[in-house]
Protein backbone atom coordinates (compact mmCIF):
# COMPACT_ATOMS: atom_id res chain seq x y z
CA UNK A 1 0.00 0.00 0.00
CA UNK A 2 1.41 3.35 -1.04
CA UNK A 3 2.32 6.64 1.78
CA UNK A 4 -1.07 8.58 1.90
CA UNK A 5 0.72 11.16 3.63
CA UNK A 6 1.41 14.58 1.83
CA UNK A 7 5.25 14.80 0.76
CA UNK A 8 4.63 18.95 2.62
CA UNK A 9 5.49 21.47 1.36
CA UNK A 10 9.13 21.92 2.79
CA UNK A 11 10.07 18.48 0.61
CA UNK A 12 8.31 19.93 -2.49
CA UNK A 13 10.12 23.21 -2.03
CA UNK A 14 13.36 21.27 -2.36
CA UNK A 15 12.44 20.95 -6.21
CA UNK A 16 11.47 24.73 -6.47
CA UNK A 17 15.01 25.97 -7.35
CA UNK A 18 14.98 25.40 -10.84
CA UNK A 19 12.81 28.55 -11.33
CA UNK A 20 14.97 30.84 -9.67
CA UNK A 21 16.97 31.85 -12.74
CA UNK A 22 13.58 32.61 -15.15
CA UNK A 23 12.65 34.78 -11.95
CA UNK A 24 16.01 36.77 -11.11
CA UNK A 25 15.35 37.18 -15.22
CA UNK A 26 11.70 38.79 -14.81
CA UNK A 27 13.29 40.79 -12.11
CA UNK A 28 15.99 41.84 -14.01
CA UNK A 29 13.29 42.90 -16.71
CA UNK A 30 10.78 44.60 -13.77
CA UNK A 31 13.82 46.61 -12.46
CA UNK A 32 15.06 47.41 -16.20
CA UNK A 33 12.06 48.58 -16.81
CA UNK A 34 9.96 50.21 -14.43
CA UNK A 35 12.56 51.79 -12.23
CA UNK A 36 12.63 55.02 -13.93
CA UNK A 37 8.74 55.56 -14.85
CA UNK A 38 8.29 54.51 -11.29
CA UNK A 39 10.42 57.42 -9.77
CA UNK A 40 8.93 59.93 -12.25
CA UNK A 41 5.22 59.06 -10.94
CA UNK A 42 6.83 59.27 -7.36
CA UNK A 43 8.33 62.74 -8.33
CA UNK A 44 5.13 64.05 -9.94
CA UNK A 45 3.21 63.08 -6.94
CA UNK A 46 5.97 64.42 -4.54
CA UNK A 47 5.87 68.08 -6.50
CA UNK A 48 1.75 68.08 -6.39
CA UNK A 49 2.42 67.38 -2.66
CA UNK A 50 4.49 70.53 -1.78
CA UNK A 51 2.65 73.01 -4.28
CA UNK A 52 0.67 74.65 -1.57
CA UNK A 53 3.09 74.80 0.68
CA UNK A 54 5.04 78.45 0.24
CA UNK A 55 8.85 77.02 -0.37
CA UNK A 56 11.45 78.72 -1.94
CA UNK A 57 13.78 76.42 -4.57
CA UNK A 58 12.15 72.81 -3.66
CA UNK A 59 13.01 70.72 -5.62
CA UNK A 60 11.74 66.55 -5.29
CA UNK A 61 14.44 64.13 -6.35
CA UNK A 62 13.57 60.41 -6.30
CA UNK A 63 15.61 56.81 -6.24
CA UNK A 64 13.60 54.10 -5.93
CA UNK A 65 11.01 54.77 -3.65
CA UNK A 66 13.23 57.49 -1.67
CA UNK A 67 12.24 61.08 -1.89
CA UNK A 68 14.67 63.52 -1.55
CA UNK A 69 13.63 67.28 -0.74
CA UNK A 70 15.73 70.13 -0.53
CA UNK A 71 13.73 73.82 -0.21
CA UNK A 72 13.88 76.71 1.86
CA UNK A 73 11.12 77.18 4.07
CA UNK A 74 9.87 80.31 5.12
CA UNK A 75 8.92 78.97 8.36
CA UNK A 76 9.66 76.12 10.72
CA UNK A 77 5.64 75.66 10.44
CA UNK A 78 5.92 75.33 6.33
CA UNK A 79 8.96 73.10 6.53
CA UNK A 80 7.42 70.15 8.62
CA UNK A 81 4.38 70.30 6.72
CA UNK A 82 6.07 70.14 3.37
CA UNK A 83 7.67 67.17 4.75
CA UNK A 84 4.84 65.72 6.32
CA UNK A 85 2.99 66.14 2.88
CA UNK A 86 5.71 63.86 1.03
CA UNK A 87 6.15 61.45 3.58
CA UNK A 88 1.80 60.48 3.28
CA UNK A 89 2.30 59.83 -0.46
CA UNK A 90 1.43 56.29 -1.03
CA UNK A 91 4.57 53.86 -1.93
CA UNK A 92 7.40 56.58 -0.62
CA UNK A 93 9.75 54.50 1.83
CA UNK A 94 12.00 56.85 2.87
CA UNK A 95 12.07 60.54 2.74
CA UNK A 96 15.43 62.57 2.94
CA UNK A 97 15.10 65.71 4.47
CA UNK A 98 17.24 68.64 3.10
CA UNK A 99 15.09 71.48 3.72
CA UNK A 100 15.98 74.18 5.79
CA UNK A 101 14.66 77.34 7.00
CA UNK A 102 15.61 80.71 4.71
CA UNK A 103 18.04 82.99 6.38
CA UNK A 104 17.31 85.53 8.32
CA UNK A 105 18.33 89.15 6.71
CA UNK A 106 19.89 91.62 9.60
CA UNK A 107 18.96 94.26 8.23
CA UNK A 108 16.44 93.17 5.96
CA UNK A 109 17.48 94.92 2.97
CA UNK A 110 15.09 95.80 -0.31
CA UNK A 111 15.83 98.24 -2.68
CA UNK A 112 14.33 99.90 -5.81
CA UNK A 113 16.10 101.66 -8.59
CA UNK A 114 15.12 103.36 -11.93
CA UNK A 115 17.22 104.88 -14.39
CA UNK A 116 15.87 106.51 -18.04
CA UNK A 117 14.74 102.82 -19.28
CA UNK A 118 13.73 100.66 -16.00
CA UNK A 119 13.07 99.75 -12.53
CA UNK A 120 15.05 97.45 -10.61
CA UNK A 121 13.40 95.87 -7.45
CA UNK A 122 16.41 94.04 -5.89
CA UNK A 123 17.24 93.11 -2.09
CA UNK A 124 14.94 90.66 -0.47
CA UNK A 125 11.55 89.90 -0.14
CA UNK A 126 10.02 88.76 2.94
CA UNK A 127 7.48 85.72 0.93
CA UNK A 128 6.59 84.96 -2.90
CA UNK A 129 3.42 86.16 -2.68
CA UNK A 130 4.69 89.55 -1.45
CA UNK A 131 7.19 89.72 -4.16
CA UNK A 132 4.88 88.95 -6.42
CA UNK A 133 2.88 92.39 -5.51
CA UNK A 134 5.37 94.46 -5.52
CA UNK A 135 6.49 93.68 -9.29
CA UNK A 136 2.58 93.21 -9.97
CA UNK A 137 2.39 97.06 -8.28
CA UNK A 138 5.39 98.78 -10.02
CA UNK A 139 3.96 97.06 -13.51
CA UNK A 140 0.64 99.05 -13.01
CA UNK A 141 2.24 101.87 -11.37
CA UNK A 142 4.79 101.82 -14.54
CA UNK A 143 3.21 100.87 -17.49
CA UNK A 144 5.99 100.52 -20.73
CA UNK A 145 8.31 100.37 -18.56
CA UNK A 146 10.98 97.65 -18.06
CA UNK A 147 10.47 96.38 -14.37
CA UNK A 148 13.25 93.54 -13.62
CA UNK A 149 12.96 91.09 -10.39
CA UNK A 150 16.62 91.30 -8.77
CA UNK A 151 14.92 90.00 -5.64
CA UNK A 152 15.60 87.14 -3.10
CA UNK A 153 14.02 85.75 -0.44
CA UNK A 154 14.89 86.40 3.43
CA UNK A 155 13.17 85.72 6.82
CA UNK A 156 13.30 89.15 8.86
CA UNK A 157 11.22 91.57 7.47
CA UNK A 158 8.87 94.39 9.72
CA UNK A 159 5.58 93.02 9.88
CA UNK A 160 4.02 95.80 7.38
CA UNK A 161 6.95 96.03 4.72
CA UNK A 162 5.04 94.83 2.16
CA UNK A 163 2.64 98.19 2.68
CA UNK A 164 6.10 100.28 3.20
CA UNK A 165 7.52 98.56 0.08
CA UNK A 166 4.11 99.65 -1.88
CA UNK A 167 4.11 102.96 -1.00
CA UNK A 168 7.73 103.54 -1.85
CA UNK A 169 6.81 101.68 -5.31
CA UNK A 170 3.65 104.38 -5.86
CA UNK A 171 6.77 107.09 -5.86
CA UNK A 172 8.70 105.68 -8.98
CA UNK A 173 6.34 107.90 -11.20
CA UNK A 174 6.97 111.19 -9.59
CA UNK A 175 10.63 110.24 -10.26
CA UNK A 176 13.24 110.56 -13.55
CA UNK A 177 16.18 108.55 -11.57
CA UNK A 178 15.97 106.76 -8.46
CA UNK A 179 17.47 105.35 -5.20
CA UNK A 180 15.23 103.74 -2.78
CA UNK A 181 15.85 101.19 -0.19
CA UNK A 182 14.03 100.17 3.08
CA UNK A 183 16.46 98.82 6.07
CA UNK A 184 14.23 97.24 8.25
CA UNK A 185 12.65 100.51 9.44
CA UNK A 186 14.74 102.63 7.72
CA UNK A 187 13.48 104.61 4.88
CA UNK A 188 16.43 106.44 2.13
CA UNK A 189 15.60 107.92 -1.08
CA UNK A 190 17.71 109.31 -3.78
CA UNK A 191 16.55 110.91 -6.87
CA UNK A 192 15.53 113.32 -9.27
CA UNK A 193 11.97 114.39 -9.36
CA UNK A 194 10.73 113.98 -12.89
CA UNK A 195 8.52 117.32 -12.66
CA UNK A 196 8.14 120.53 -10.50
CA UNK A 197 6.15 119.49 -7.46
CA UNK A 198 6.75 115.83 -7.63
CA UNK A 199 9.30 116.40 -4.57
CA UNK A 200 6.89 117.56 -2.06
CA UNK A 201 4.56 115.39 -3.37
CA UNK A 202 6.90 112.41 -2.45
CA UNK A 203 7.61 113.99 1.32
CA UNK A 204 3.92 114.44 1.67
CA UNK A 205 3.03 110.75 0.41
CA UNK A 206 6.32 109.46 2.75
CA UNK A 207 3.93 110.59 6.20
CA UNK A 208 1.47 107.78 5.01
CA UNK A 209 4.49 104.91 5.54
CA UNK A 210 3.04 102.40 7.69
CA UNK A 211 3.98 101.90 11.67
CA UNK A 212 7.67 100.90 12.50
CA UNK A 213 9.26 102.72 9.36
CA UNK A 214 10.66 106.03 9.46
CA UNK A 215 12.42 108.45 6.49
CA UNK A 216 16.31 108.74 7.39
CA UNK A 217 17.08 110.48 4.02
CA UNK A 218 14.63 111.80 1.39
CA UNK A 219 17.25 113.72 -0.93
CA UNK A 220 14.90 113.84 -4.20
CA UNK A 221 16.30 116.84 -6.45
CA UNK A 222 13.66 118.67 -8.28
CA UNK A 223 14.01 120.20 -11.56
CA UNK A 224 14.54 124.08 -11.47
CA UNK A 225 11.62 126.02 -10.53
CA UNK A 226 11.55 128.44 -13.28
CA UNK A 227 9.37 131.91 -13.45
CA UNK A 228 9.72 133.87 -16.76
CA UNK A 229 9.05 137.16 -18.25
CA UNK A 230 10.03 138.19 -21.69
CA UNK A 231 9.98 141.63 -22.68
CA UNK A 232 8.99 142.53 -26.62
CA UNK A 233 8.87 146.26 -26.85
CA UNK A 234 7.95 145.78 -30.13
CA UNK A 235 4.69 143.96 -29.90
CA UNK A 236 4.44 146.08 -26.33
CA UNK A 237 4.41 142.52 -25.27
CA UNK A 238 5.04 140.86 -21.67
CA UNK A 239 5.42 137.04 -22.36
CA UNK A 240 5.28 135.19 -18.85
CA UNK A 241 5.72 131.40 -18.50
CA UNK A 242 6.85 128.97 -15.93
CA UNK A 243 5.74 128.56 -12.54
CA UNK A 244 4.07 130.23 -9.15
CA UNK A 245 3.28 128.78 -6.28
CA UNK A 246 -0.66 129.28 -6.35
CA UNK A 247 -3.27 132.01 -7.02
CA UNK A 248 -2.31 134.47 -5.22
CA UNK A 249 0.98 135.12 -6.14
CA UNK A 250 -0.07 134.94 -9.62
CA UNK A 251 -2.96 137.44 -8.93
CA UNK A 252 -0.13 139.99 -7.22
CA UNK A 253 2.59 139.04 -9.59
CA UNK A 254 0.34 140.60 -12.43
CA UNK A 255 -1.28 143.44 -10.68
CA UNK A 256 2.47 144.32 -10.07
CA UNK A 257 3.14 144.22 -14.06
CA UNK A 258 0.22 146.50 -14.07
CA UNK A 259 1.61 148.90 -12.12
CA UNK A 260 5.31 148.42 -13.06
CA UNK A 261 4.52 148.61 -16.88
CA UNK A 262 2.84 150.96 -19.21
CA UNK A 263 0.42 149.77 -21.09
CA UNK A 264 2.02 146.07 -22.01
CA UNK A 265 0.20 143.41 -23.34
CA UNK A 266 0.64 140.39 -21.44
CA UNK A 267 0.48 136.82 -21.97
CA UNK A 268 0.33 134.80 -19.31
CA UNK A 269 1.25 131.04 -19.46
CA UNK A 270 1.96 130.45 -16.07
CA UNK A 271 1.18 127.39 -14.24
CA UNK A 272 0.75 127.13 -10.32
CA UNK A 273 3.02 124.45 -8.92
CA UNK A 274 4.67 123.52 -5.23
CA UNK A 275 7.65 123.62 -5.18
CA UNK A 276 8.93 127.20 -5.38
CA UNK A 277 11.84 127.98 -3.10
CA UNK A 278 11.22 130.61 -0.20
CA UNK A 279 10.52 133.76 -1.08
CA UNK A 280 10.38 133.55 -4.46
CA UNK A 281 7.59 135.62 -4.50
CA UNK A 282 9.62 138.94 -2.86
CA UNK A 283 12.44 137.94 -5.40
CA UNK A 284 10.23 138.45 -8.43
CA UNK A 285 8.76 141.66 -7.01
CA UNK A 286 12.38 142.99 -6.80
CA UNK A 287 13.24 141.21 -10.18
CA UNK A 288 10.65 142.91 -11.72
CA UNK A 289 11.75 146.63 -11.00
CA UNK A 290 14.56 146.01 -12.27
CA UNK A 291 13.00 144.36 -15.62
CA UNK A 292 10.75 147.53 -16.01
CA UNK A 293 14.02 149.32 -16.38
CA UNK A 294 14.71 147.42 -19.39
CA UNK A 295 13.61 148.50 -23.20
CA UNK A 296 14.36 144.75 -23.98
CA UNK A 297 14.95 141.86 -22.17
CA UNK A 298 14.24 138.40 -20.57
CA UNK A 299 14.14 138.06 -16.55
CA UNK A 300 14.69 134.19 -15.66
CA UNK A 301 14.02 132.95 -12.55
CA UNK A 302 15.47 129.71 -11.90
CA UNK A 303 15.31 128.26 -8.17
CA UNK A 304 17.31 130.89 -6.48
CA UNK A 305 18.67 132.61 -9.14
CA UNK A 306 17.64 136.06 -10.60
CA UNK A 307 19.11 136.48 -13.99
CA UNK A 308 18.29 139.96 -15.80
CA UNK A 309 20.04 140.20 -19.81
CA UNK A 310 18.65 142.91 -21.68
CA UNK A 311 18.88 146.82 -22.52
CA UNK A 312 18.86 149.63 -20.33
CA UNK A 313 18.05 152.45 -21.82
CA UNK A 314 20.88 154.71 -20.52
CA UNK A 315 24.61 153.97 -19.34
CA UNK A 316 23.76 154.92 -15.28
CA UNK A 317 21.08 152.53 -15.61
CA UNK A 318 22.77 149.68 -16.96
CA UNK A 319 25.43 150.44 -14.29
CA UNK A 320 23.37 149.96 -11.46
CA UNK A 321 21.22 146.90 -12.79
CA UNK A 322 24.42 145.20 -13.08
CA UNK A 323 25.36 145.66 -9.40
CA UNK A 324 22.17 145.39 -7.58
CA UNK A 325 18.31 143.97 -8.85
CA UNK A 326 17.27 146.71 -7.33
CA UNK A 327 16.24 145.88 -3.85
CA UNK A 328 17.35 142.86 -1.76
CA UNK A 329 16.80 139.70 -2.46
CA UNK A 330 15.71 137.26 -0.24
CA UNK A 331 18.84 135.51 1.38
CA UNK A 332 20.73 133.11 -0.15
CA UNK A 333 19.63 134.28 -3.80
CA UNK A 334 21.94 135.36 -6.39
CA UNK A 335 21.78 138.15 -8.77
CA UNK A 336 23.32 138.00 -12.40
CA UNK A 337 22.51 140.86 -14.56
CA UNK A 338 24.02 141.01 -18.51
CA UNK A 339 22.64 144.48 -19.06
CA UNK A 340 24.22 146.22 -22.49
CA UNK A 341 22.65 150.18 -22.77
CA UNK A 342 20.50 150.98 -26.21
CA UNK A 343 22.23 153.16 -28.41
CA UNK A 344 21.29 156.56 -27.87
CA UNK A 345 17.99 157.77 -29.80
CA UNK A 346 18.84 161.02 -31.67
CA UNK A 347 18.26 164.65 -30.43
CA UNK A 348 15.14 166.35 -30.78
CA UNK A 349 13.88 169.95 -30.70
CA UNK A 350 11.73 171.14 -27.37
CA UNK A 351 8.46 170.55 -29.07
CA UNK A 352 9.03 166.84 -30.05
CA UNK A 353 10.87 166.84 -26.44
CA UNK A 354 7.47 167.67 -24.67
CA UNK A 355 5.65 165.32 -26.97
CA UNK A 356 7.83 162.39 -25.39
CA UNK A 357 7.20 163.73 -22.24
CA UNK A 358 3.59 163.96 -22.22
CA UNK A 359 2.81 160.74 -24.17
CA UNK A 360 4.92 159.10 -21.30
CA UNK A 361 3.22 160.27 -18.53
CA UNK A 362 -0.65 160.49 -20.05
CA UNK A 363 0.36 156.72 -20.18
CA UNK A 364 1.00 156.21 -16.16
CA UNK A 365 1.97 158.71 -13.48
CA UNK A 366 5.03 159.01 -11.42
CA UNK A 367 3.71 157.50 -7.97
CA UNK A 368 4.55 158.08 -4.47
CA UNK A 369 3.85 156.56 -1.11
CA UNK A 370 1.04 157.38 0.08
CA UNK A 371 1.14 161.34 1.96
CA UNK A 372 4.92 160.68 1.55
CA UNK A 373 7.47 162.15 -0.99
CA UNK A 374 9.25 159.07 -1.43
CA UNK A 375 9.26 157.97 -5.22
CA UNK A 376 7.15 154.57 -5.08
CA UNK A 377 9.48 151.45 -6.19
CA UNK A 378 7.14 150.72 -9.35
CA UNK A 379 7.66 154.26 -11.20
CA UNK A 380 11.46 153.25 -11.68
CA UNK A 381 10.81 151.91 -15.06
CA UNK A 382 8.81 155.17 -15.55
CA UNK A 383 11.23 157.70 -14.81
CA UNK A 384 14.03 155.78 -16.39
CA UNK A 385 12.18 156.11 -19.62
CA UNK A 386 11.58 160.16 -18.28
CA UNK A 387 15.68 159.96 -17.70
CA UNK A 388 16.04 159.04 -21.57
CA UNK A 389 13.97 161.04 -23.00
CA UNK A 390 15.73 164.00 -21.34
CA UNK A 391 18.86 162.86 -22.72
CA UNK A 392 17.08 163.36 -25.87
CA UNK A 393 16.64 167.06 -25.10
CA UNK A 394 20.21 168.12 -24.41
CA UNK A 395 19.60 171.96 -25.05
CA UNK A 396 16.08 172.36 -23.52
CA UNK A 397 15.55 173.55 -19.69
CA UNK A 398 12.76 171.25 -18.15
CA UNK A 399 10.63 172.60 -15.14
CA UNK A 400 9.46 169.28 -13.31
CA UNK A 401 5.95 170.69 -11.88
CA UNK A 402 4.23 168.82 -8.78
CA UNK A 403 1.11 169.22 -8.38
CA UNK A 404 -1.96 168.12 -5.55
CA UNK A 405 -5.42 167.39 -5.45
CA UNK A 406 -7.36 169.89 -3.01
CA UNK A 407 -7.40 167.45 -0.46
CA UNK A 408 -5.94 169.38 2.83
CA UNK A 409 -4.63 172.47 3.24
CA UNK A 410 -3.21 174.39 0.85
CA UNK A 411 0.02 175.68 2.28
CA UNK A 412 0.76 171.27 3.28
CA UNK A 413 -0.34 170.53 -0.51
CA UNK A 414 2.15 173.36 -1.61
CA UNK A 415 4.77 171.97 0.10
CA UNK A 416 4.01 168.33 -0.68
CA UNK A 417 3.74 169.06 -4.57
CA UNK A 418 7.06 171.12 -4.21
CA UNK A 419 9.29 168.08 -2.28
CA UNK A 420 7.50 165.63 -4.61
CA UNK A 421 8.90 167.87 -7.90
CA UNK A 422 12.23 167.76 -5.74
CA UNK A 423 12.46 164.44 -4.92
CA UNK A 424 11.92 163.49 -8.53
CA UNK A 425 14.85 166.12 -9.14
CA UNK A 426 16.85 164.61 -7.22
CA UNK A 427 16.94 161.16 -8.82
CA UNK A 428 17.32 162.95 -12.29
CA UNK A 429 20.59 163.98 -10.91
CA UNK A 430 21.51 160.96 -8.99
CA UNK A 431 20.72 159.30 -12.65
CA UNK A 432 23.48 161.63 -14.11
CA UNK A 433 21.35 164.43 -15.61
CA UNK A 434 23.23 168.20 -15.06
CA UNK A 435 20.89 170.13 -12.36
CA UNK A 436 21.18 173.03 -14.03
CA UNK A 437 18.66 172.60 -16.84
CA UNK A 438 16.15 170.80 -14.64
CA UNK A 439 13.94 173.12 -12.35
CA UNK A 440 11.54 171.55 -9.30
CA UNK A 441 8.36 173.50 -8.72
CA UNK A 442 5.28 172.66 -6.35
CA UNK A 443 2.05 174.22 -7.61
CA UNK A 444 -0.19 172.95 -5.19
CA UNK A 445 -3.84 172.12 -6.15
CA UNK A 446 -3.68 175.11 -8.56
CA UNK A 447 -3.66 173.84 -11.85
CA UNK A 448 -5.84 170.71 -11.72
CA UNK A 449 -6.42 169.25 -14.89
CA UNK A 450 -9.76 167.71 -13.69
CA UNK A 451 -12.67 167.99 -11.32
CA UNK A 452 -11.78 167.81 -7.74
CA UNK A 453 -15.32 166.92 -7.13
CA UNK A 454 -14.21 163.40 -7.65
CA UNK A 455 -12.11 160.70 -6.82
CA UNK A 456 -10.99 160.23 -10.17
CA UNK A 457 -10.74 163.82 -10.74
CA UNK A 458 -8.60 163.82 -7.99
CA UNK A 459 -6.48 161.40 -9.14
CA UNK A 460 -5.54 162.97 -12.02
CA UNK A 461 -5.17 165.86 -10.14
CA UNK A 462 -2.05 164.16 -8.19
CA UNK A 463 1.05 164.05 -10.95
CA UNK A 464 4.53 165.08 -11.73
CA UNK A 465 4.58 167.14 -15.00
CA UNK A 466 7.49 167.62 -17.16
CA UNK A 467 6.64 170.96 -18.80
CA UNK A 468 9.72 172.24 -21.63
CA UNK A 469 10.93 175.94 -21.23
CA UNK B 1 3.83 48.02 -0.49
CA UNK B 2 0.65 47.75 -2.01
CA UNK B 3 1.37 50.99 -4.70
CA UNK B 4 4.85 48.51 -5.82
CA UNK B 5 2.64 45.91 -6.39
CA UNK B 6 -0.16 47.60 -8.52
CA UNK B 7 2.85 49.60 -10.56
CA UNK B 8 4.48 45.75 -11.48
CA UNK B 9 1.67 43.26 -11.52
CA UNK B 10 2.05 42.48 -14.90
CA UNK B 11 5.79 40.90 -13.46
CA UNK B 12 4.39 39.33 -10.18
CA UNK B 13 1.75 37.72 -11.97
CA UNK B 14 4.50 36.11 -14.30
CA UNK B 15 6.90 35.60 -11.00
CA UNK B 16 3.29 33.61 -9.84
CA UNK B 17 2.68 31.67 -13.21
CA UNK B 18 6.32 30.67 -13.21
CA UNK B 19 5.65 29.49 -9.47
CA UNK B 20 2.71 27.40 -10.65
CA UNK B 21 4.28 25.74 -13.13
CA UNK B 22 7.83 24.73 -10.93
CA UNK B 23 5.66 23.67 -8.85
CA UNK B 24 3.65 21.44 -10.73
CA UNK B 25 6.41 19.90 -12.07
CA UNK B 26 8.13 19.25 -8.91
CA UNK B 27 5.93 17.01 -7.97
CA UNK B 28 6.30 14.64 -10.16
CA UNK B 29 10.71 15.08 -10.59
CA UNK B 30 11.98 12.27 -8.49
CA UNK B 31 15.46 13.99 -7.40
CA UNK B 32 15.52 15.37 -3.94
CA UNK B 33 16.41 18.46 -5.18
CA UNK B 34 18.70 21.04 -2.83
CA UNK B 35 19.62 19.03 0.27
CA UNK B 36 18.84 20.30 4.05
CA UNK B 37 22.29 22.49 4.36
CA UNK B 38 21.42 24.39 1.62
CA UNK B 39 18.00 24.94 2.14
CA UNK B 40 18.63 26.06 5.63
CA UNK B 41 21.54 28.60 4.35
CA UNK B 42 18.60 29.62 1.47
CA UNK B 43 16.23 30.24 4.00
CA UNK B 44 18.60 32.32 6.85
CA UNK B 45 19.77 33.81 3.65
CA UNK B 46 16.05 35.24 2.35
CA UNK B 47 15.36 35.99 6.14
CA UNK B 48 18.67 38.07 6.03
CA UNK B 49 17.69 39.65 2.84
CA UNK B 50 13.80 40.33 4.69
CA UNK B 51 15.27 42.01 7.27
CA UNK B 52 17.33 43.91 5.63
CA UNK B 53 14.16 45.62 3.28
CA UNK B 54 12.30 45.70 6.28
CA UNK B 55 14.67 47.38 8.29
CA UNK B 56 15.41 49.65 5.24
CA UNK B 57 19.02 49.50 5.29
CA UNK B 58 19.89 50.01 1.21
CA UNK B 59 19.39 53.26 0.21
CA UNK B 60 18.00 54.28 -3.23
CA UNK B 61 17.42 51.88 -6.08
CA UNK B 62 19.24 49.12 -4.43
CA UNK B 63 16.59 49.31 -1.27
CA UNK B 64 13.67 49.46 -4.53
CA UNK B 65 15.30 46.29 -5.94
CA UNK B 66 15.25 44.30 -3.08
CA UNK B 67 11.51 44.98 -2.50
CA UNK B 68 11.05 44.50 -5.53
CA UNK B 69 12.81 41.54 -5.79
CA UNK B 70 11.42 40.14 -2.77
CA UNK B 71 7.57 40.68 -3.48
CA UNK B 72 8.81 38.80 -6.81
CA UNK B 73 10.48 35.75 -4.81
CA UNK B 74 6.78 35.90 -2.89
CA UNK B 75 4.51 35.72 -5.53
CA UNK B 76 6.83 32.73 -7.01
CA UNK B 77 6.77 31.03 -3.65
CA UNK B 78 3.28 31.57 -3.43
CA UNK B 79 2.32 29.96 -7.31
CA UNK B 80 4.91 27.20 -6.34
CA UNK B 81 2.90 26.32 -3.44
CA UNK B 82 -0.43 27.04 -5.47
CA UNK B 83 1.11 24.63 -8.43
CA UNK B 84 2.54 21.97 -5.92
CA UNK B 85 -0.81 21.83 -3.80
CA UNK B 86 -3.34 21.29 -7.06
CA UNK B 87 -0.64 18.53 -8.38
CA UNK B 88 -0.34 16.53 -5.31
CA UNK B 89 -4.24 17.14 -5.64
CA UNK B 90 -5.18 15.59 -8.60
CA UNK B 91 -1.92 12.93 -8.04
CA UNK B 92 -3.81 11.46 -4.96
CA UNK B 93 -7.02 11.63 -7.21
CA UNK B 94 -5.58 9.38 -9.45
CA UNK B 95 -3.88 7.23 -7.36
CA UNK B 96 -7.31 6.31 -5.22
CA UNK B 97 -9.54 6.14 -8.66
CA UNK B 98 -6.58 3.23 -9.60
CA UNK B 99 -6.81 1.31 -6.34
CA UNK B 100 -10.84 1.70 -6.06
CA UNK B 101 -10.71 0.49 -9.98
CA UNK B 102 -8.12 -2.31 -9.14
CA UNK B 103 -10.36 -3.77 -6.11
Amino acid sequence: MPDQRPPGIFKWSRRWAPGLIPLVIIWALAGWNGTVPFEAGLAAQGRNAIKDTVLDGASVMVEGRDIRLSANAFSEEGRLSALAAVEAIPGVRLVNDATGLLPEAKPFIWTADRDVVRVTLGGTAPLPAARARLMEAARNDLPGVEIADRMTFARGALPRFEAAAVLLIDQLPRLKEAKISISDGNVKLNGMASEIGGREAITAALRNLPEGFSVAENIVQAPPYIFRINKDPVVATLTLSGYVPDNNVHAAIVAAIGRKFSGEKIVDNLKASVGAPAGFANAVMTALGSLSRLSTGSLLISDREVRLSGDALYEAAANQLRESAGGSLPQNWTYKADVSVRPAASAVDSTICQQLFSELLGKERIRFESGKTDISPDSVGLLDRLIATTLRCPSTSIEIAGHTDTDGEGAANLALSQKRAEAVLNYLIRAGLSSERLTAVGYGSEQPLASNDTSEGKAQNRRIDFVVK
Amino acid sequence: MSILASFHWGWLLGAAVLGLIIGWVSIARRSDGLSLRTMRWSLAAISALVAIAVARLLPGRLGYWLDLGLLLGLCYVIGCVAGAWLRERVVARAVAKASASGS
